[in-house]
Order: C-alpha cells, then sequence, then structure tokens
C-alpha cells in the first residue's frame, strides 16, 4: 500500500530531515511512527500526503508514484486518504456536520448520500447529537472526534494520523484508539505517529522508529513473536 | 463546476455573514475608491461637455469683396456646403452685417450712426459639422477657400482651436492617467483587504487543502464572495456619487458654477452607472484571485 525508496528530505542543505528511508507498509497494516522530537515523523506524514516533496528517493502510494505529483493531482490522491492532526485542522466557522460534510462535498457527492453518510460518521463516533454545534463549543476530545468522522467519512484508504491523542486526556485517547482500531478492522491502513509509549503497549502494533531522520528500528509486536530489521521493506 | 453555482453562492453569501465587519470593510474600501474615480469622472465629464460646446461655436468667416446677384451667392453657398467639412453655410449682407454690430453696441449703438450701409463687408459663415471641429478640417476647409479668389478675407479662431484641442487632449491624458492610477489604487487596497480576510482564514484553507479540495473548488467561493463585495461596493459607490451629485454639486454649487458658465451639471451617463457597478466587481474579483495566489498552494513546498 505504502513503499518508500531511500527516501531522503532536506529543508536546508546539509540538514536532512529524513535520512535513506526505506519502508514498506502493507494493505490493512497498522502501523506506528515513533521517536523523539524533530526525528522526522511528520516529515514522512507529510511527504505521504505530499504536503512535501523529497529530496530524494521514491515514494508509491497506492500503486502510484507521488514523488512528482503537480497541484492538479494531489487533491485527488488525497481524497483517498484520512489525514488526522494534533490540533484538529477543523473549520471553525462551520458546523460539525458541514465539517465532516465537507469532503463528500469536495468529491461532489449528492446530498442525500452526504446527510446519510455523515450522520452515520457522527453516530460512529458518538457525536450525532452535536452536528448542529460550532468546533469550538466541543471539548478537544470531542473536536478530535470530529476529525476523526472526517478522516472516516470518505472510507479512506489510509488513514494518517499525526500525534492524533498529543493533546487528549487517557480517557479519551482510549476513544480515539478504538475509532481507529476499527478502521483498521474495516480494512483502512493506518499510519500513527506517536510519542505515547503507555498508548503502544495498550494496543501494540508494528512499530516503526526514527531517530535523526533515520530509520532506527522497525519492530513487528512481540506478541506475534516477530521482528524485522531496520531498514528492511 | 457550473451545476454547483449554487453551492459557491451560498458558501459565499454564508462566509460574508459569518464575518460582517470584513465584509463592510471591504465592501467600503471598494465603495469609497470608486466613488472617488466617479467624482473624477463627473469632473472630467462635465468639463469635456462644457469645452465642446465651446467648439460648437467654430465658424471660417469668409469676407467678400463685390457682393453678387443673391442668385450667384446661392449658388456658392450651395458649392461650401458640398464640402464634406460644412454643416451649414450663411450669408450675411453688408446691412445685416451693420445690423449685427450695432446690436453688439448696445447703449453705445449711437457711435455708428450715420454711416453707410456699406461699411463692413458681406460674408459667408462658414460652420463646421460636429464631428469636424478640428483643427486638420479646419485648415483643409480654410485652405480651399483660400485658393478661391472670390473670397478676399478668411477669418477663423485657429489660434484658440489649438489651445482647446491641447486643452481637450491634456484633460484626455490627465483623466486616463489619473483614472487608470485610481482604479489601480481601488485594486491594490482591496486585494489587500480581501488578503487581510485571508489571514484570518488560512487554517480554513488549509484544512480544505487536506481534504482534497482542488484549487478551483477552494477558491471559488471566495473570489464569488470578492465579486460580490465589489458589486456592493460599486452600488454604495454609484450611490454615494449620486447623493453628492444631488446635494453638493447640483443645490450648493449650481449657482456658483452657472457663472463659469456652465448652465447644466451631467451626472454619468447610464453606461458609465454601469461601468461603475460592474467595475466594482471586477475589481473585487481580481482582488480575491491576486490574494487568493499566495493561499492555496497545497502546503507544497
Amino acid at each position: 500500500m505504502i513503499q518508500l525508496f531511500n527516501v531522503c528530505k532536506a529543508y536546508q542543505r546539509d540538514q536532512n530531515a529524513l535520512n535513506d528511508v526505506t519502508l514498506k507498509v502493507e494493505k490493512g497494516e497498522f502501523v506506528y511512527l515513533t521517536g523523539p522530537s524533530g526525528a522526522g515523523k511528520s516529515t514522512l506524514l507529510k511527504l505521504l500526503y505530499c504536503a512535501e516533496r523529497p529530496t530524494r528517493g521514491q515514494i508509491l502510494v497506492n500503486g502510484r508514484n507521488v514523488t512528482r505529483y503537480g497541484p492538479a493531482r494531489i487533491p485527488y490522491l488525497r481524497r483517498n486518504l484520512g489525514i488526522i492532526f494534533q490540533d484538529f485542522k477543523l473549520l471553525k466557522r462551520r458546523t460539525v456536520f458541514e465539517n465532516v460534510a465537507f469532503p463528500l462535498e469536495v468529491q461532489g457527492r449528492k446530498r442525500f448520500e452526504i446527510s446519510k453518510k455523515v450522520y452515520q460518521a457522527l453516530k460512529s463516533v458518538g457525536l450525532e447529537h452535536r452536528l448542529n454545534h460550532y468546533p469550538l463549543q466541543l471539548s478537544g476530545g470531542e473536536q478530535q472526534r470530529v476529525a476523526v468522522a472526517r478522516a472516516l467519512v470518505v472510507d479512506p484508504l489510509i488513514l494518517l494520523a499525526d500525534e492524533p491523542t498529543g493533546n487528549l486526556d487517557p480517557e479519551v485517547t482510549l476513544d480515539i484508539m478504538g475509532l481507529f482500531k476499527g478502521a483498521n478492522a474495516r480494512g483502512t491502513t493506518i499510519i500513527m505517529a506517536t510519542h505515547d509509549r503507555s498508548l503502544i503497549r495498550e494496543f501494540p502494533r508494528r512499530i516503526v522508529s526514527l531517530d535523526a531522520g533515520r530509520l532506527a528500528n522497525d519492530d513487528l509486536p512481540l506478541f506475534r513473536g516477530t521482528a524485522v530489521k531496520a531498514g528492511q521493506p | 463546476m457550473l451545476l454547483r453555482s449554487g453551492y459557491f453562492l451560498k458558501r459565499a453569501l454564508r462566509n460574508m455573514r459569518q464575518s460582517p465587519v470584513l465584509s463592510l470593510a471591504s465592501i467600503g474600501t471598494v465603495a469609497v475608491a470608486l466613488a472617488l474615480l466617479a467624482f473624477f469622472a463627473i469632473a472630467v465629464l462635465n468639463v469635456q461637455q462644457l469645452t465642446a460646446s465651446w467648439g460648437e461655436n467654430l465658424a471660417v468667416v469668409a469676407y467678400l469683396e463685390d457682393v453678387p446677384e443673391q442668385k450667384v451667392v446661392n449658388g456658392w453657398i450651395k458649392e461650401v456646403e458640398s464640402y464634406p467639412e460644412v454643416a451649414k453655410v450663411t450669408f450675411v449682407s453688408r446691412k445685416a452685417a451693420l445690423e449685427r454690430f450695432s446690436q453688439r453696441l448696445g447703449d453705445d449703438a449711437d457711435l455708428i450712426e450715420g454711416l453707410g450701409e456699406d461699411v463692413l463687408p458681406a460674408s459667408l459663415e462658414i460652420a463646421l459639422g460636429s464631428e469636424w471641429r478640428s483643427k486638420s478640417s479646419l485648415t483643409s476647409v480654410v485652405e480651399r477657400l483660400r485658393k478661391d479668389q472670390r473670397f478676399s478675407d478668411l477669418q477663423y479662431g485657429q489660434g484658440w482651436l489649438e489651445k482647446l484641442e491641447a486643452f481637450l487632449l491634456l484633460l484626455r491624458v490627465a483623466g486616463s492617467a489619473l483614472g487608470g492610477f485610481l482604479v489601480f489604487a481601488a485594486l491594490i487596497i482591496v486585494a489587500n483587504t480581501i488578503k487581510l480576510t485571508l489571514y484570518a482564514r488560512q487554517d480554513e484553507l488549509e484544512a480544505m487543502a487536506m481534504v482534497g479540495g482542488t484549487s478551483l473548488f477552494i477558491k471559488l467561493p471566495y473570489l464569488v464572495e470578492g465579486a460580490l463585495q465589489g458589486l456592493l461596493g460599486g452600488l454604495t459607490a454609484l450611490g454615494l456619487s449620486f447623493l453628492v451629485f444631488q446635494i453638493i454639486l447640483q443645490k450648493t454649487l449650481g449657482s456658483l458654477l452657472l457663472i463659469t458658465g456652465i448652465d447644466t451639471i451631467h451626472f454619468l451617463p447610464p453606461v458609465w452607472q454601469g461601468s461603475l457597478v460592474v467595475g466594482g466587481g471586477l475589481i473585487g474579483l481580481m482582488g480575491s484571485l491576486f490574494a487568493l495566489r499566495k493561499f492555496v498552494r497545497f502546503g507544497v513546498s
């Protein structure tokens, strides 16, 4: 589903945010992207949704080389992705319903279909009673659940989450993880950047560790009893 | 995309409702800039009409040494009237010339009392057609008349015409330059005002790009919003300039202007009024377009 071949990204000369990263994520996998701040987690995710371009190397998403995608093709790539941020990035002047409906409006779906899918998505995150509220009227946890509903309403092939629980309390974090697990069980490939060790212990999945832009470790969870070497696809 | 025009219009109207202060700032900016332009246009238009009316008196007077029979004179009139530049030829007999002079003297008419009827020469007054009131046409008519021995002397306001033409040219050039500058200034101000509104919505634009909105899909509501604000600004400018025209120019300054020879002050003709409103819409649209270039880039570095 996702393949990176010797990917480098430098924002400044001689300062690589990512250095020779080779990685393969299979369809339906759930992968944690971990590492200290500045390790390159967000950069790697940005490369996947084409907010940044690699300085070197190739990236395949769903079988397509997105490395040189121009601005006209990027929106169509993103329609197959669900992207979740630590700061939610909701449209503050739109209601919860409108926020979740937006990705479907972008795709030109029919109004009836939009209403139905948005209601189902909001119900799945337990916010169907808040559909006429504005984001700033909701708690942080509720806002993140709206962001999850917005990401999942399009049935994305891949869910990219950048520290989605970073600002949330443990109880809400568990809720959000439950939603991710559900999406993963329905076949969505998930890559989630986090430094939360306890979360990884609670929901053990494949862990890809980055350190100073390099792939430091690529471990399958211990309960599966296997591990792979860093850098091996 | 056209089928979804209702969606974009709805979004644009909603954006305006949700940010009334910013919307009013944009509308106000367009209105002030275009009202200034309208006042300037009213001034130029009226000065142009005034100077054009001066040109209506433009004529060549061909004095006749000897006055032939009326039949011959009529033949000459027909001949000169056949020139394409000439609109009308009037024969002024010696007697008529003297009467006219006497009238002009008014109370001092007794000064010429006792003078013979033949003291002033007879003449042909040759008026040019409105589209021929230029220095070149006048010179061309005069050249042809000069070759004719029948006319002893020719009088025409060449020096005056040159000055009038130079003045009209200056007015046209200065008018175009200042008008162009005002439109450009309005565009820059509007673009910057809209840019300020977009700074407030930068997160929103970014979020739209992240869920797969195409550049056009994201930009269109803002472009429609800019155009609507521009149209409203244009309408406000039209109303404002009409109000100023009615209250200040017509009522307060009307009598003062009469002294300068301007008997009627004209408001902008309908085509100009329409252009002001449509121009407002275009300025709003262009302003949004300039401002949006910077904001919707999909975060691609």
